[in-house]
């Protein structure tokens, strides 16, 4: 393996330089060998196409385009007050990054309750080698490789073994967009020790502009460990996201997941978990509102490599206006393990005539002891319910609002702590205000269509 | 009150209702019986806006067009359903859309909002008297009620709502003997001298708990006969084929 940090490659313009000094301590050259074949990665395999099935739904083209133009982002300096607003202030320690650069300025970080987090590059001895194990992985698509060659400091978070620390911890990837398009590629690394139990709010959020992201979030959970994460994308509308979130649990290990998306004009939101020891669970839970033309993508895979564990998918979006919503929930059952339950739904609510969502359960099992259920709907608001309300003197467009509230509140009442749980009623309710497209007229155009 | 002349309706090229007249006083009790397919549920949802039907002829209610109004217009000025059939909606609680109902009609009658913790003390009351959980208020709206869970939940709104005409469409279907007592008694104690009532049943049990002023035979999408509450008494003994043979001609007025 040839450490070559000079050759230049045809994705090398997409992260940030390598340093001119040859490398002089052996993380230096570590660090360089990983750019390099990450970049002679993606070289061989290139970017997904449409024929690769987990980005089937992803609006390829798009994210081509801007990758086309996009040159890396530099750390930039944000306005007081700007982080509360954008992401929440959730109480426990944060970490801030803007651009893929710690922001130690806006950054809480606090090293108690048996939790050390902090930006990589400061990550201390003992857990040094831990963190750099992250990024040593199989590469699974060119995004993952991107993000990898641009080796960036990445927000980590450990937790000792048996901590149970009472707050969460937040971490907030920011965007700030410069006057052209700019790409980033964040980090997060979560490792929770043996038996400790710990929250981490991971929050996406940027300030108006262009821009792209592509993030990757490395979680670890040890034996017994319990981690709830949620994971909150409010990006900016003209934002291009594509992240990838990579969990793997150990035996009797718990996963809880909520994943809500927001914002960006095209976000993809994969989420692999791996069950490397028996009797482990994840429930991951999901939400996506779009509208405009928005496209959200959400990209699931439980992979059942040991016995006795359980996965269960409960995913839905609202969708309005143009926008176009996808979901594909992958199980994978591998040969051999036994006591498998594995569960999915994935429910749609159409508010447009011109909206869409597309689902696919994805399934591929190689045993036989395995409970397995999938359910999906694509659906209108209820006609009746919606007459009831209005029978009852509550105006329609009240009523309507109910009835979206009622449906996307079973994930949103999950959440926790309270204060994310208001923060994100809030930016719900903003974005519902909004209505980039006049209802009215898509019903409109829609008639026109069906006449012609 | 309400006074509905030549009222014709068709939904799917087939007409349900054809040449229908009803007059209604105020605190008047009007009852509406008739075999299945006579277009007692098709009147309730032409009363209430629903969609989905051709109409002629004219409503007027305290001097409006009703036919020109939305269904939640109509509810704030007055009218109310109780559904044949109550719609669940899961995820919406009962209290806040009791609430919510509650205010609606308030804004639109000029009155302030009512502060949770008023509406609360009102809605535990009702619900006493109905003999009805406190717990109800905190389920989805009629998600997983039983039927006659439902119906006690309709006749709620109703002592919540205020309105000045009711209707009830078979309000009594569903409900054991103990529970129609109790219902009964609820709409009972509703009655006033300028609130209105049709009630649209098959059975004249619920008859003899609330006394009607008037009683209405529905069949072929008109009435064919009308008269007191001794009307009720001859069907429940004769059924409809005779009530009908006996007085097809007569006029529908009260």
């Amino acid at each position: 393996m040839v450490a070559a940090t000079h050759e230049a490659t045809r994705f090398d313009r997409l992260v940030r330089p390598a340093p001119d000094e040859p490398a002089i301590t052996n993380d230096d050259h570590l660090a360089a060998t990983r750019r390099a074949d990450a970049l002679a990665w993606i070289d061989e395999h290139g970017l997904p196409t449409g024929r690769d099935e987990p980005w089937h739904y992803t609006p390829l083209k798009e994210l081509g385009a801007a990758l086309g133009e996009a040159t890396p982002a530099p750390a930039r300096q944000l306005d007081p007050g700007r982080v509360d607003a954008l992401a929440g202030a959730h109480g426990g320690p944060r970490l801030v990054f803007v651009n893929g650069y710690f922001d130690a300025e806006h950054s809480e970080t606090p090293q108690a309750d048996g939790v050390w987090c902090g930006p990589s590059s400061q990550v201390p001895p003992e857990h040094a080698a831990l963190v750099a194990s992250t990024a040593e992985g199989e590469l699974s698509d060119g995004f993952e490789a991107l993000n990898r060659a641009d080796g960036g400091d990445a927000a980590v978070v450990i937790a000792a073994p048996g901590a149970t620390p009472s707050a969460p911890v937040q971490v907030v990837h920011l965007t700030a967009p410069g006057d052209t398009l700019e790409i980033a590629h964040p980090r997060t690394i979560v490792c929770v020790g043996k038996d400790a139990d710990v929250a981490v709010i991971e929050s996406f959020v940027g300030q108006p502009g262009a821009a792209l992201r592509n993030t990757l979030s490395t979680m670890l959970l040890g034996i017994g460990a319990s981690l709830r994460h949620h994971r909150v994308q409010t990006e900016a509308g003209e934002c291009l996201h594509v992240g990838l979130t990579n969990v793997t649990q150990a035996a009797n290990s718990t996963l809880a997941s909520t994943s809500v998306m927001l914002g960006a004009r095209v976000a993809r939101n994969a989420i692999n978990v791996r069950f490397a020891g028996t009797g482990a669970q994840a429930n991951l839970r999901g939400l996506q509102v779009l509208d405009g033309r928005q496209r959200h993508d959400t990209m699931i895979t439980a992979d059942h490599a040991a016995s006795g564990c359980r996965s269960d998918q409960e995913f839905k979006s609202v969708v309005d206006d143009r926008a176009r919503s996808s979901f594909s929930g992958h199980i994978i059952v591998r040969p051999g393990v036994v006591d498998t339950d594995a569960h999915q739904t994935n429910r749609n609510l159409l508010l447009s005539p011109q909206g869409q969502a597309d689902t696919r359960p994805w399934l591929e099992i190689f045993a036989d002891d395995v409970r397995c259920t999938h359910g999906a709907t694509v659906g209108r608001l209820d006609d009746e319910a919606l007459f009831y309300l209005r029978s009852r003197g509550i105006p329609a467009e009240l009523g309507r609002s109910m009835l979206i509230d009622a449906f996307i509140r079973e994930v949103i009442d999950t959440v926790e702590p309270k204060s994310l749980r208001d923060h994100l009623k809030a930016v719900v309710a903003a974005k519902h205000a909004e209505a980039p497209i006049g209802h009215e007229d898509l019903h409109r155009e829609a008639k026109a269509q069906v006449q012609s | 009150m309400l006074s509905i002349t030549n009222l014709s309706a068709t939904i799917d090229g087939k007409t349900v209702l054809s040449g229908f007249n009803l007059e209604v006083g105020a605190g008047e009790v009007h009852v509406i019986m008739g075999p299945n397919g006579a277009g007692k549920s098709t009147l309730s949802n032409v009363l209430t806006g629903r969609d989905g039907y051709v109409l002629s002829g004219s409503i007027d209610f305290d001097g409006e067009d009703l036919l020109a109004m939305s269904p939640e217009d109509r509810a704030t000025a007055g009218l109310f359903l109780a559904f044949q059939h109550p719609t669940e909606i899961p995820g919406v609680g009962n209290m806040y859309f009791l609430r919510t109902a509650v205010n609606a009609v308030r804004t639109a009658q000029g009155l302030p909002e009512i502060a949770a913790t008023d509406f609360l003390g009102q809605a535990k009351d009702a619900m006493a008297l109905l003999d009805m959980d406190p717990a109800f208020l905190s389920r989805s709206v009629n998600t997983g009620f039983s039927g006659g869970e439902k119906k006690r939940n309709e006749v709620l709104q109703l002592s919540l709502l205020q309105p000045r005409l009711a209707i009830l469409d078979e309000i009594d279907s569903g409900l054991d003997i103990d529970a129609l007592r109790v219902v009964a008694t609820a709409v009972e104690a509703l009655r006033s001298p300028d609130r209105s009532m049709i009630i649209i049943t098959h059975h004249p049990r619920l008859l003899e708990m609330v006394k009607p002023d008037h009683v209405h035979v529905l069949t072929g999408g008109r009435i064919v006969r009308s008269g007191g509450p001794e009307l009720a008494t001859e069907i429940e003994s004769q059924g409809y084929a005779s009530a009908m043979a006996d007085g097809a001609a007569a006029p529908s007025t009260s």
